[in-house]
């Protein structure tokens, strides 16, 4: 009870957030004080701090109250901590974790975790109005035995990466904003081979990536896929059926013609090694022409026209493609496996699932998202509104994380007006483009596999995309050529248990979403 | 064969001189023991010969050839070590045949000569073996064998028999002499222990300091050293030292030792040293227990009689002067210990300067 | 020369000793050793054991009983005990997978060809700052050599990553300098073992070689200088002393490398290889890694460290039998 006392002296000295209280608001809970334990694990967060001011006001607010009960804090992978934790067969009241999903499929049904449909139904408006509002979120959290064992951190708003050229080259050299695969190319070659950098020398890298998957993400120029998620590699559904991208006539096409780019010097020769920080090395060496890249954090680059004269870095249209459609493959997921879960022996199950829906609508979604009133954001017009001073303190995310804000590990419904309220205004720029546009296709949600099926996939499919993969790279590499092997390919994987694996996602997935 | 000299070699490390200038002129075939305490530079002196160590002056000639600039494996020299410096991996007749490898000799001839030299030293057995499994006599055997086999002109011994127990050392040093003589080769031997010394030299070089104190057959060091620190080396038990003032009955040079007046030999220099500090020395062994002619009687008390069998030690006092006397026992020491007087032989009472420690009688040329 | 009274050819008192010596060593070992009484004279010697000894209950032993899950289909929620068994499906699945048959024979290259040049590096090194004479010089080089020791695995990738880049890393420049096409080394199979080997040689050779400096440094000088006079080069030295004299642990060495052939660096090889390279450099730890650990696959993770071990145990026995059989050197 001593640190309620400390939570509500912190209260009453900043005298802010009491008058939410002092209206009699009934978020409380329960009548009593609660304490309920919680393990907390996500590379943001790790480990639960009672003292985050958030936390603070939520415990103030409900009446219940987390302490921290985290397994294998030394650790940044959650999926070790996690094991540990279900090791030592003591599973507290809460479980919050980076891929919660994983966990909760696999030992929800052999009793680790209690199953919240029921709980939802009888005592979480928030949550099912969530439910209501994002399609596929019951289905995609429920496990292959039916029932719900996580709740989920839900992000709100759709964009997430999108192509971006540098238009003053574009400019320079007297071209439009390409708006096909053919102009794109056109435009690829003539930043090789027209020194728009303007330094004599064709050192210019026309197509980089930070992530190499991003450059099989073009395989969407000429109709394929290269993930049905926000995962890379992933299988993606095509008229209500699960299918394996790499397995396509269309990434074959694909990637036919990425070999041809990659040979003749349109794409980053090192695409492959050299890795996270090649956006910041080629922008700022004014090198690199175009990306396909996160919304906010590279648009934030056109801070180089200080120092890189007209530098100017914005978002296109994604090209139509071969087939005449312009596909935006990357959005931002409706439903992430991370989140949180309710341990099988929680004594308290309904102020939990009470505490659970707290965070999902109204005053503890926005606590959730924006922090505390008058700490972090004021009310203007209604409307949370971050304080001017906050903005500018320094890299949003990073402070909210550090007051308890935000955190991933937490079930709870992103708004997504947080995060426009810092998107520079390049960002917002081309979100607004696409939005004109529609370029966005549905997300392969991820199903649950019950232990005979998961079997299954752990069997065939590491290898399987181990082999894919490797052909990938080396059919980009020009070790080997992509049409010529291709019957032999489709042959290797489908004797590696394609098809198996193909049947096992299907039937899981009409199981969960039909 | 061939001799070895030495003109004058010094042994500097920097600023610290541990070899000052030593002349030695060792004849071909002769067998000469450098002795004296540790750090006297009798080991630095052999490794200059050995060209194991650079020499920082003067001049050693081996065979006729200064060899200050000659590599050691063209000295001709073999070395036998203090340790043995046998090669662990190796079995007995490869230690042997090392040195002859080294020189690519043909393997008839290697084989030729191991078998020759393991007869020699009674290693035929052991041929096989390796040095762990071999007894330290056994080692030391294998050590001088490989020294043998190469036939050098010089053999040089630092310590060799200083690891092993008395008793072996006793035997070794008896073949090493009996090798010696066998072989003739010129050897030098350098040991602290003055036993070895004096069973094994042609001639002794007694070294102190990084200077050579005397040098002589082992009966001339025994009889006549030149000081009193050769004096008190070679002999063993040490001849016994004390200081008194010389002085004169009419009858020639006297000295008083505690209440007693000892005669001293009858030198001219001594007879003219009268009133001089020196220091009187008699040997255990010179000392007889009965009267007889030319001895002059001490009284003494014994303190202790250590029976080594055959003879006897008395540790014994003159007045508070400690003294030791080596006597025969006769199969019974029960009248040793009734001793009350003694008996020294005024001829062979050795005296030396109090202030250089010089023997007094010696030829002026030395 | 025949001596009749040869002292040598009779047996010295010492020499007596030592055969005493070896024949009571015999019997101790028929003996039974009455531990209670042996325990309560020497206690303090237990005392200074017991770390040992607790130390590899709790981190060698204890651990042991785990190894069972390479024969179960292990939750880690149902526990060790109350996972089902599955007998040898685990091993199954590992065999019956091209992919770790691949692995396994990378692994195995990759290790031998290390252990062929990897090994004699460090010896050569220890060997060649054995024959520098200036102090300075000799502890100047030493400290350079031991450096990349000290550096972690993440950062000596991404020097390697830079150093073998085609754009601006330094290999390429001096290659551009002789004319040649730049080569895009990182993503090329062939090339992998070569950057992997090298890099693992310049990381570990300087540190490994203290070992044999210091059994160098333990070498009696006085064989040198018996050598020396016998007429010995300093090459001759080398090989027919120096060499010899540190047999013993280059052995004992070469046995513990032996053990641990099917254990490589593979925190490098993840932050080397590419799927591209996967074909040389993709080895069973890696594929145990992307398997087992990144799926949360222990049952089968297990059964390749049980697989590993027991190869390990075998390799080493045969090292150490081979060993004490031809050179008479053996861990045991």
């Amino acid at each position: 009870m001593r640190k309620l006392t400390i939570a509500a002296f912190a209260m009453a000295t900043t005298g802010l957030t009491a008058p939410a209280f002092a209206e009699g608001h009934s978020s409380k809970i329960s009548e009593k004080p609660l304490e309920l334990t919680i393990h907390l694990h996500h590379k943001r967060s790790i480990g639960y701090d009672e003292n985050w001011p958030v936390e603070k006001a939520a415990c103030a607010a409900t009446n219940i109250c987390l302490t921290d009960a985290t397994v294998g804090a030394n650790s940044t992978n959650s999926g070790e901590a996690m094991n540990l934790l279900l090791a030592t067969g003591k599973i507290p009241d809460i479980v919050g974790s980076a891929r919660v999903k994983e966990t909760t499929d696999e030992y929800g049904p052999q009793g680790a975790f209690m199953p919240l449909n029921d709980l939802i139904e009888e005592h979480a408006p928030n949550i099912r109005a969530a439910f209501e509002k994002v399609p596929g979120l019951k289905s995609a959290i429920t496990s292959a035995d039916g029932n719900i064992y996580y709740l989920p951190y839900t992000p709100d708003g759709k964009y997430g990466r999108a192509f971006w050229i540098r238009t003053d080259w574009l400019d320079k050299l007297g071209l439009e904003v390409p708006q096909t695969v053919e102009e794109y190319e056109a435009a690829l070659r003539a930043f090789k081979t027209q020194d728009p950098n303007g330094n004599g020398m064709a050192d210019e890298v026309p197509y980089f990536a930070r992530q190499w998957e991003e450059l099989i993400r073009l395989v969407t120029l000429w109709g394929g896929r290269s993930s049905g998620s926000d995962t890379y590699h992933d299988f993606y559904v095509e008229d209500g059926v699960i299918k394996h991208p790499y397995a396509e006539v269309g990434y074959r096409e694909g990637i036919k013609n990425l070999a041809r780019w990659y040979e003749e010097g349109l794409i980053d020769l090192e695409i492959f090694t050299r890795g996270s920080s090649s956006r910041e090395y080629l922008l700022s060496e004014n090198l690199g022409g175009a990306t396909h890249d996160w919304f906010a954090s590279t648009g934030g680059y056109n801070r180089l026209a200080d120092t890189i004269e007209g530098f100017e870095f914005k978002a296109m249209a994604p090209p139509a493609n071969v087939n005449g459609d312009r596909i935006e493959e990357h959005r931002r997921i409706p439903v992430k496996p991370d989140g949180w879960a309710m341990g099988a022996g929680n004594q308290h199950p309904v102020e939990t699932i009470k505490y659970f829906d707290y965070w999902f609508g109204g005053e503890g979604r926005t606590l959730a998202n924006f922090g505390v009133e008058g700490e972090q954001y004021d009310l203007v017009d209604g409307k949370p509104t971050f304080k001017k001073e906050f903005l500018e303190a320094g890299p949003v995310n990073a402070q909210l994380w550090a007051i308890g804000g935000q955190l991933q590990a937490r079930g709870y419904y992103m708004d997504y007006e947080y995060e426009k309220q810092w998107t520079n205004e390049f960002a917002l720029e081309g979100i607004a483009l696409y939005d004109a546009g529609d370029y966005l296709i549905d997300q392969f949600l991820g199903v649950a596999l019950n232990e005979a099926e998961q079997k299954v996939i752990d069997k065939h499919f590491v290898q399987m995309r181990t082999y894919m993969l490797e052909r990938q790279q080396a059919w980009i590499l020009g070790n080997g050529d992509v049409e010529a092997e291709w019957d032999d390919y489709i042959a290797q994987l489908e004797k590696m248990g394609l098809n198996d694996v193909l049947e096992v996602m299907n039937a899981a997935y009409q199981r969960q979403y039909n | 064969m061939s001799g070895v000299r030495l003109d004058g070699i010094v042994k500097k490390y920097g600023a610290l001189q541990v070899v000052h200038g030593v002349d030695l002129d060792v004849s071909p075939g002769e067998f000469v023991v450098l002795v004296g305490p540790s750090g006297c530079g009798k080991s630095t002196t052999l490794r200059m010969i050995a060209g194991l160590e650079e020499i920082s002056g003067g001049a050693a000639t081996i065979d006729g050839r200064v060899v200050n600039r000659v590599a050691p494996k063209d000295r001709d020299v073999a070395m036998v070590f203090q340790n043995y410096a046998l090669y662990p991996h190796l079995n007995v007749a490869d230690n042997i045949a090392f040195g002859l490898r080294i020189r690519k000799e043909s393997k008839e001839a290697i084989a030729k000569s191991v078998e020759e030299v393991a007869g020699i030293l009674g290693l035929t057995p052991y041929l096989d073996r390796r040095p762990a499994d071999l007894s330290g006599g056994q080692r030391q055997r294998v050590a001088m064998g490989r020294a043998i086999v190469r036939r050098p002109k010089v053999f040089l011994f630092d310590e060799p028999l200083s690891n092993l127990d008395a008793k072996l050392r006793t035997q070794m040093r008896a073949e090493i002499k009996r090798l010696h003589n066998r072989l003739g080769a010129t050897s030098i031997y350098v040991t602290h222990d003055q036993v070895e010394a004096m069973t094994l030299a042609d001639r002794i070089v007694v070294m102190s300091d990084g200077r050579i104190e005397q040098i002589g057959t082992p009966m001339d060091l025994f009889n006549n050293p030149v000081n009193t620190f050769v004096a008190g080396f070679i002999g063993s038990p040490p001849m016994n030292q004390f200081e008194a003032i010389v002085e004169s009955d009419g009858d020639g040079p006297t000295a008083r030792l505690g209440e007693t007046v000892i005669r001293l030999p009858k030198l001219k220099e001594l007879e003219q040293a009268n009133g001089r500090k020196v220091t009187v020395g008699i040997r255990p062994e010179h000392v007889l227990l009965h009267p007889a002619d030319g001895t002059t009687p001490v009284p003494v008390d014994v303190d202790l009689v250590e029976t080594l069998g055959s003879e006897a030690l008395l540790h014994m006092h003159v007045g508070e002067m400690p003294f030791v006397v080596k006597a025969e026992t006769q199969g019974d020491v029960s009248h040793l210990h009734a001793v009350r007087t003694l008996h020294f032989q005024d001829d062979l009472i050795k005296v030396f300067d109090g202030d250089t420690g010089r023997a007094y009688g010696l030829p002026s040329v030395a | 020369m025949t001596v009749p009274h040869d002292p040598i050819m009779t047996a010295s008192p010492e020499e007596q000793v030592v055969e005493a010596r070896e024949a009571l060593r015999d019997r101790m070992k028929r003996r039974a050793v009455w531990v209670g009484e042996h325990f309560r004279r020497e206690w303090q010697l237990y005392v200074l054991l017991a770390p040992t000894i607790i130390w590899f209950i709790l981190f060698l032993y204890k651990p042991m009983y785990g190894l069972q899950i390479a024969f179960k289909d292990y939750s880690v929620f149902r526990g060790i005990q109350g996972s089902p068994w599955v007998g040898l499906e685990h091993f199954q699945t590992l065999f019956g997978s091209d992919q770790f048959q691949r692995a396994l024979s990378n692994t195995i290259k990759l290790s031998a060809l290390s252990l062929l040049v990897g090994f004699p590096a460090p010896i050569i090194l220890a060997l060649m700052f054995n024959e520098i004479l200036n102090q300075t010089y000799k502890k100047t080089a030493q400290t350079i050599v031991y450096l990349p020791h000290f550096i972690s695995s993440v950062i000596i990738a991404g020097i390697i990553i830079t150093a073998f880049s085609p754009s601006a890393g330094i290999v390429n420049t001096v290659l551009g300098w002789f004319g040649l096409e730049p080569i895009y080394f990182l993503i090329k199979p062939e090339w992998f073992r070569p950057i992997f080997i090298g890099s693992g040689i310049w990381q570990e050779a300087g540190f490994s070689s203290i070992v044999f400096l210091a059994a160098i440094a333990g070498v009696n000088p006085s064989l040198y200088e018996s050598a020396v006079v016998d007429g010995a080069s300093r090459w001759q030295m080398m090989w027919k002393i120096t060499i010899p004299s540190i047999l013993p642990t280059i052995i004992i060495m070469l046995i513990i490398r032996i053990g641990n052939l099917l254990e490589v660096s593979f925190e490098m090889i993840i932050l080397l290889y590419q799927p591209a390279t996967y074909s040389t450099a993709d080895v069973v730890n890696t594929y145990i890694y992307r398997n087992g650990l990144q799926g949360g696959q222990y049952d089968l993770a297990a059964a390749a460290g049980f697989f590993n071990a027991v190869m390990a145990f075998i390799l080493v026995m045969t090292a150490n039998t081979i060993s004490k059989r031809y050179s008479r050197t053996s861990l045991w």
